[in-house]
């Protein structure tokens, strides 16, 4: 992986979480505000939903270099 | 029989309400990979100007909105020259610390004089 395209992945990663983050507290926040009670929690939950996606993604990305991918193993 | 209706009304238009949203995310890749996030970002950057050109004929405003100076700040420049004086400044330290003794020595033997 040359350091460009490890930039690269970083910069998509980073933007990935941002965006992970935000839909998880947009969805979180109208959960609340429909279903319960204005609460706290499902803010929260949502939140830590969507930095929980981003680093799962995060960390599949930025291992794919280093796994054997099942397109190669057929040949 | 409305009395009982209503409830049921109201938790139909939630569920509808939050139904909708969830789908929203899901369908415009916002919860998906990396690349369909960064293409949706890029989308929604794409189809801001327009919308907000549409909202502002919608209510009549006319006037030129002074279009948002463009920022010529890149974060990602400013932390990299940020990295590159702190580890050029910690490298260089001790030799300049080395410099300012003997020029404080330097001045206060000079005073004894």
């Amino acid at each position: 992986m040359s350091e460009k395209e490890l930039g690269r992945k970083w910069d998509r990663c980073l933007a990935d979480g941002a965006i992970k983050i935000g839909t998880g507290l947009g969805l979180g926040v109208v959960l609340s505000v429909l279903f319960f009670k204005r609460h706290t929690w499902p803010i929260s939950l949502g939140s830590g939903a969507g930095l929980g996606m981003a680093y799962a993604n995060c960390q599949n990305d930025l291992r794919s270099s280093y796994l054997l991918h099942r397109s190669e193993k057929e040949q | 029989m409305a009395a009982r209706l209503l409830p049921l009304v109201k938790l139909a238009t939630k569920v509808t309400i939050a139904g909708g949203a969830l789908y929203i995310a899901c369908d415009s890749g916002l919860l998906g990979s990396s690349e369909q996030g960064s293409e949706a970002l890029e989308k929604a950057k794409a189809a801001i100007p327009p919308a907000i050109e549409e909202w502002m004929k919608y209510f009549g405003l006319e006037t030129r909105l002074p279009t948002i100076p463009k920022v010529e700040f890149s974060p990602v420049q400013a932390w990299n020259s940020g990295v590159r004086q702190s580890i050029s400044s910690l490298s260089e330290a001790p030799t300049n610390a080395a410099k300012y003794t003997n020029q404080g020595l330097q001045y206060l033997k000079d005073l004894t004089k």
